[in-house]
């Protein structure tokens, strides 16, 4: 099946490109488990274009972080680019804040089974040398250090994988293959790890992410990986004229840093899960962005990503608002 | 005097606690309660475990350059007679403990010599860092563990490597030998355990000389240093090798030879504390000019100081030394796949195209 759909993404990729500025999607790295987002201006490399649950990079933030669109000039071809259903939610709110226009972007929107996490598949077959990884049916086969191992695809997606509501493009011009079925219909399926977490006594809590944020390096690949962390080499986090932060690598520190990046994304985070994917101290981030966009979709009934007509609460002032 | 002990798997952790009252004494272990989770070097305490089945997430480079230090401390005291007197107080005052760092691997303790030439081969010597180095004993493991991202042996080092090292770890199937290189290592085996019998010390020796016929990676960075050169104003190369560059400080922060560090004073009122701390090329303040101009306004050309520092810059500097050890940490966590192989290995191909 996920051959059929290559095929066929490859095929809708040709006809679109000589109308493309370029096209943007997924190739196959140097790490089986891992795919590496690939810039495709030459017909020739379209055949190296790939999909299916390594694809786990969000491309959407490639339109707004220099030097991607910047050097395009605004009369210039529509960019294409290949979204999961969680991806679409970023370019939503993108198009929703004006970041770029829907007629820049050609998209190539990707039903999606989720995506594998690589740590989980260390936890079950260890870091030892992966040779190489596959999809057959509902399983992962593994070749590492000369042991095929097969892992049922669900004990190894990503954590946002299990709680997704919308694993189908919210927008699209092709659909590349065919619809897939969310795993998660409710708040609390989406949500469990918040309220795991939030049934905790408070001590618990604090302690929780004491440890947590403690291994943070800030190396700030949780900021610029975020299709939405707009500011990018203006982060307050980083100026010097003012500092606002100190250089120094205490907890106090590297909370302040989470807060200003979660407060920042409030009514904003699309959960696509691209801040904890990247960190390479293995901290779950996502989860401070997702308690608040429960609060969100509780008091607000808002959940970004979802309309591009739609207003974030945020950015948006109503004297009559009933519901706060 | 021991030169070389035998421990037995189980008595590791009451060794390490001996060695711990002799001098202070750094191990690698798990940074999360997750067998698979990040790794890195950490003081050793009674009852953690060291992570020995594989290189750690995070190089053993903060031991001798920590992400921040205090260079400084200074005061500024107000004269009684007249507010507008005031005198500077400054307190420089540091302190290198003896240090053992038990179970690094050959790649960590390579990079270091790179480290050296930059901070204490002149013509600036670094007190900070020369003080701790000099004061810093290295346990090494011979390495059994390389994985597809390795390519030590493509930079002039190797798993067995034991350039810069003092004491030599072999894995045995049922604990570990330990032998003295250096003088100065020998006294700190005194009274930690037994000399190994003959067929454990043939084990061993069997492995030293396995481990050592390996050659890690096929990187050819012969020549790199000009092809870098001709490629540096191709901005299609770059374009082409590394756009999906997330400009992040990973590879930087992970990676054993990157040294560039950050100064800034930290003050409140009248009193505070100049701060080192490490930067990244990655990074668009590194560069950023008090005038609001940027050389490197893109992560196309941070990337390829990178590349062009380990692979180029530094080479031309020191007689060929490259400023990259090859332990891959860079490729392992990096959130886009980029693989500096990839990028070094290009370089030289059609380079007039
Ligand atoms: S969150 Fe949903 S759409 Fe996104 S990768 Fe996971 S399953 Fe796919
Ligand atoms: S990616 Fe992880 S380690 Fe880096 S700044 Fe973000 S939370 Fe910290
Ligand atoms: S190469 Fe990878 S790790 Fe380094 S800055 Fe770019 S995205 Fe971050
Ligand atoms: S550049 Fe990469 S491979 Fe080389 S020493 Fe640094 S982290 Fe290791």
């Amino acid at each position: 099946m996920l051959e059929t759909d290559r095929i066929q993404l490859h095929k809708l990729v040709e006809e679109a490109l000589p109308e493309l500025d370029m096209m943007i999607g997924w190739t196959e790295s140097c790490d089986p488990l891992q795919t590496t987002p690939v810039f495709i201006r030459d017909a020739k490399l379209i055949s190296k274009l790939t999909l299916g649950p390594f694809c786990s990079q969000n491309l959407a933030g490639y339109l707004v972080k220099p030097p991607a669109l910047e050097s395009v000039p605004k009369d210039a071809k529509p960019i294409g680019i290949c979204v999961k259903g969680c991806d679409s939610r970023s370019l939503v709110a993108l198009i929703q804040e004006k970041f770029i226009s829907r007629d820049r972007v050609r998209i190539f929107g990707i039903p999606c089974r989720g995506t594998i996490d690589w740590r989980k598949v260390a936890q079950r077959v260890g870091l030892s040398d992966v040779k190489s990884a596959t999809v057959e049916d509902d399983f992962l086969v593994i070749d590492a250090s000369g042991t095929t191992h097969r892992i049922g695809l669900e004990d190894v997606l990503a954590r946002k994988c299990l709680g997704c509501r919308y694993p189908n493009p919210i927008i699209q011009d092709v659909l590349v293959g065919q619809v897939a079925t969310p795993r998660s219909s409710s708040l609390e399926t989406t949500y469990r790890d918040v309220d795991a977490l939030d049934n905790k006594p408070i001590e618990e809590r604090l302690a929780f992410w004491q440890s947590e944020l403690d291994r943070c390096i800030r190396c700030y690949a949780c900021r610029n990986a975020c299709p939405l962390c707009v500011c990018q080499d203006k982060c307050i986090a980083e100026t010097r004229e003012p500092r606002w932060l100190t250089q120094r690598v205490g907890l106090p520190e590297k909370f302040l840093f989470h807060f200003i990046h979660a407060m920042h994304l409030a009514g904003r985070c699309t959960g696509c899960g691209e801040c904890e994917r990247v960190c390479p101290m293995d901290i779950p981030v996502t989860l401070i962005k997702e308690k608040l966009n429960k609060i969100m979709e509780e008091m607000l009934g808002y959940s970004a990503g979802l309309d591009p007509d739609g207003v974030p609460p945020l950015l948006t002032f109503n004297p009559g608002e009933t519901e706060i | 005097m021991a030169v070389k002990i035998f421990i037995a798997t189980d008595r590791l952790d009451s060794v390490l606690e001996k060695l711990s009252t002799k001098i202070d004494l750094w191990i690698p272990a798990l940074l999360k309660d997750d067998k698979s989770g990040p790794t890195g070097f950490v003081p050793y305490e009674p009852g953690k475990a060291v992570a020995f089945d594989r290189q750690t997430t995070m190089s053993l480079k903060k031991v001798l350059l920590p992400q921040v230090e205090t260079l400084l401390r200074f005061e500024y005291r107000k004269e009684p007679e007249g507010a507008i007197n005031s005198t500077l107080a400054v307190e420089d005052r540091r302190e290198a403990r003896p240090t053992l760092v038990f179970g690094a691997r050959p790649c960590d303790v390579r990079a270091l010599t790179t480290l050296d030439r930059v901070f204490s081969n002149g013509p600036y010597v670094d007190p900070y860092y020369t003080e701790r180095r000099k004061n810093t004993l290295f346990a090494t493991l011979v390495c059994r563990q390389t994985d597809a991202k390795c390519f030590c042996s493509s930079v002039g080092g190797g798993p067995a490597d034991m350039e810069g090292s003092h004491l030599r770890i072999v894995r045995t199937d049922d604990g570990y030998i330990v032998e003295a290189l250096t003088k100065e290592a020998q006294s700190l085996l005194d009274n930690l355990g037994d000399a190994p019998d003959a067929s454990r010390e043939k084990q061993a020796a069997e492995i030293v000389e396995e481990v050592s016929r390996r050659r890690v990676g096929d990187l050819d960075t012969e020549g790199s240093a000009e092809a870098f050169r001709k490629r540096f104003e191709q901005t299609d190369y770059w374009v082409q090798m590394v756009s999906q560059c997330l400009s992040c400080g990973v590879c930087t922060y992970v990676c054993p030879t990157c040294y560039c560090f950050s100064i800034t004073d930290e003050a409140e009122n009248l009193k505070g504390e100049r701060l080192r701390s490490w930067d990244s090329c990655m990074f668009y303040h590194y560069t950023l000019e008090a005038s609001g101009h940027n050389p490197r306004p893109t992560k196309l050309e941070r990337y390829r100081n990178r590349v062009g520092h380990k692979f180029s810059y530094i080479p031309e500097r020191y007689e060929g030394l490259l400023g990259c050890c090859g332990c891959g940490r860079c490729i392992r966590s990096c959130p886009v796949s980029i693989d500096i192989r990839q990028v070094v290995g290009h370089l030289k191909e059609n380079t007039n195209e």
